[in-house]
């Protein structure tokens, strides 16, 4: 027993006595990252997510005839209304799993700075959504080339819409990642964190929707559901805007809203870290 | 060196530590006490900054706990053996820890050689069996090398073997000059491997004494049973000794206030016959459970009809 241990006190008595010993943003970040990749979840969410956009967007491709209104790109994208829950799963579980599980002992204990570890998750969150997406889209546009070809969309890149779309899909789906992790970490409780998340995403809007107004159509572009104009074309964004009493927020604006939305609920779940008890 | 001043913890009306003062101290096992609910662990987690106090002081060598630079190679805790997730392998759960310090792939291998995990270290992390659990904990304690061990219950949910090896790790680690504290509902456990014992119970310091101290204190409690053919004679001879004798029938004497080998001997000087001679309780569970009766908080109902001063519930 005893010449293990001394093993183990010879190897960690390094020269360096320095701060990078301790828990440094790159440190919990990679910290970070090993969890997320070490759970089988993560993978599978990925893969559910991509089969999800693409297998949607084929099957909305099916339908696609000459002479329709759109373009290659808001086919490819249209897979983000199932797509969205991938990014959305994950986030809440990256953010309330600490506390399902009780890791926030091991992980607060070994960070006890607290706010290092949200950052960390923000980071390592936002970069599977990223990358997910990206895999969709591009998923997406493999499976729909033909249905593409035969009704004559092309996908340009020199098309302000085209790039619009594509981005506008990564950054919708990254947005949804945080703001799943933000309401998972504020609520702890996974299930409380996905219901809250799919209203605020889903459910409000399609019921405001239903009621226009002056008043809903206001709380309608203030909900963060309004990220989704990211991924509507063109067209569909103009007549948004067009027939809402609220505040016409264009493509960019609805994503703003998302980002404002997840800047907030970070914020609340970053207080809550800091200022209360851990047990 | 662990530091605890004046520690009070409140949750509204209820108080779960009550200006509670001890010290663990460097080449010493600290073993901390209570019976269930006696606010062990929030003391715990009060020490290692995940719960902060209404008031006082909780120090690692001379350092809050949030104010260590690198808390890892400090200090060793294990809170929960629940402090994994179930879907991680044990290797990633301690390779995450790690990382948080920039501790290398080699050491974490070291811990998991040291704890004994190597043949389970690849599966994930909810199959284990409690015992699995708690060396899981004590591997990600010992990953930083630290100069102290917090320990929540470390036997707690170990086969016979598991228990022994944690107690020769305990006396290996103290004896290295590191500060080792752990808790445990089990006075007996603690007298096999700690040096000082801290006692609470409803949150308030009872005891804070070596082991030894303990032992005899409860000696001193302990009442000798005698069966002689002369009581009266040799209750005459105990009061003389200054010691407290209650007759019962059968020539029955229940002494207080002396040990077995006095009372033999007061028998033998006096040429009573004894027919008997027994030590009842004593044992340093008999004097844990004593200070901490007027502290349990769950006390199990009497299975027989009498009361009993022994708490039944937790305990035991």
């Amino acid at each position: 027993m005893s010449h293990l241990l001394d093993r183990a006190a010879g190897s960690t008595t390094a020269p360096e006595r320095g701060s990078d010993r301790g828990p440094t943003l790159p440190h919990v970040l990679a910290a970070e990252w090993t969890k997320i990749t070490s759970l089988r979840s993560t993978s599978w969410l990925a893969v559910a997510t991509v089969v999800a956009a693409a297998g949607l967007a084929f099957g909305l491709g099916l339908f696609v005839r000459p002479g329709d209104a759109g373009s290659g790109a808001s086919l490819a994208v249209t897979g983000h209304v199932l797509a969205q829950f991938g990014p959305l799963v994950l986030g809440v579980l990256v953010g309330t799993g600490e506390y399902a599980t009780g890791t926030f002992r091991a992980t607060f204990t070994a960070v006890p700075r607290r706010l290092p570890v949200l950052a960390g998750q923000a980071v390592v969150t936002a970069g599977w959504g990223a990358v997910t997406a990206a895999a969709a889209v591009g998923a997406s546009l493999l499976v729909t080339s033909g249905q593409r070809a035969g009704a004559g969309f092309v996908v340009d890149a020199a098309d302000a819409e085209t790039v619009r779309l594509l981005a506008g899909y990564v950054l919708h789906q990254t947005g949804v990642a945080l703001l799943g992790l933000a309401i998972g970490a504020l609520l702890r409780r996974a299930t409380g964190a996905f219901v809250t998340a799919v209203m605020l995403l889903l459910v409000l809007d399609q019921f405001l929707a239903a009621n226009p107004g002056r008043f809903t159509d206001l709380l309608r572009a203030l909900l963060p559901a309004a990220g989704a104009r990211m991924v509507q074309g063109d067209a569909q964004v103009a007549a948004l805007d067009a027939t809402s009493f609220g505040p016409d927020l264009g493509a960019w604006g609805g994503g703003l809203v998302l980002l404002l939305w997840v800047i907030a609920l970070l914020g609340a779940a970053a207080y809550r870290l800091r200022r209360h008890d851990l047990s | 060196m662990i530091q605890v001043e004046a520690l009070t913890k409140r949750y509204g009306p209820t108080t779960a530590v009550d200006e509670l003062t001890f010290a663990a101290r460097p080449g010493t096992v600290t073993g901390f006490l209570g019976p269930n609910g006696a606010g062990k662990s929030t003391t715990m987690r009060m020490i290692v900054g995940l719960e902060r106090p209404t008031s006082g002081t909780a120090t690692v060598g001379g350092r809050r706990y949030a104010d260590l630079p690198a808390p890892l190679h400090a200090v060793g805790v294990m809170l929960d053996v629940r402090s994994v997730h179930p879907g991680r392998t044990a290797f990633r759960h301690l390779l995450a820890q790690a990382r948080t310090h920039g501790i290398s792939r080699s050491r974490v291998d070291e811990v998991i050689a040291i704890t004994g995990l190597e043949s389970v270290a690849g599966r994930r992390a909810g199959t284990y069996s409690l015992g699995m659990g708690q060396r899981l904990g004590i591997a990600g304690a010992l990953l930083g090398d630290p100069e102290t061990l917090i320990l929540d219950e470390p036997v707690n949910g170990l086969d016979p073997d598991g228990v022994l090896w944690v107690r020769g790790l305990v006396r290996s680690l103290a004896a290295e000059g590191r500060t080792v504290f752990l808790s445990s509902h089990l006075m007996h456990e603690l007298s096999l491997c700690a040096d000082r014992v801290v006692i609470i119970g409803k949150g308030r310091l009872l005891a804070d004494a070596s082991v030894s101290e303990l032992v005899q204190r409860s000696e001193h409690a302990s009442t000798v049973r005698i069966r002689t053919t002369d009581p009266d004679l040799l209750t005459k001879v105990l009061v003389g000794l200054g010691a407290e004798v209650v007759p019962h029938d059968n020539g029955v004497l229940n002494v207080q206030g002396a040990s077995v080998d006095d009372v033999g001997a007061a028998a033998a000087r006096c040429g009573a016959t004894v027919l008997e001679l027994a030590a009842d309780g004593g044992s340093l569970e008999d004097a844990y459970l004593h200070l901490t009766a007027d502290a349990v908080q769950y006390r199990g109902g009497s299975t027989d009809g009498t009361t009993t001063d022994a708490p039944a519930g937790g305990a035991r």
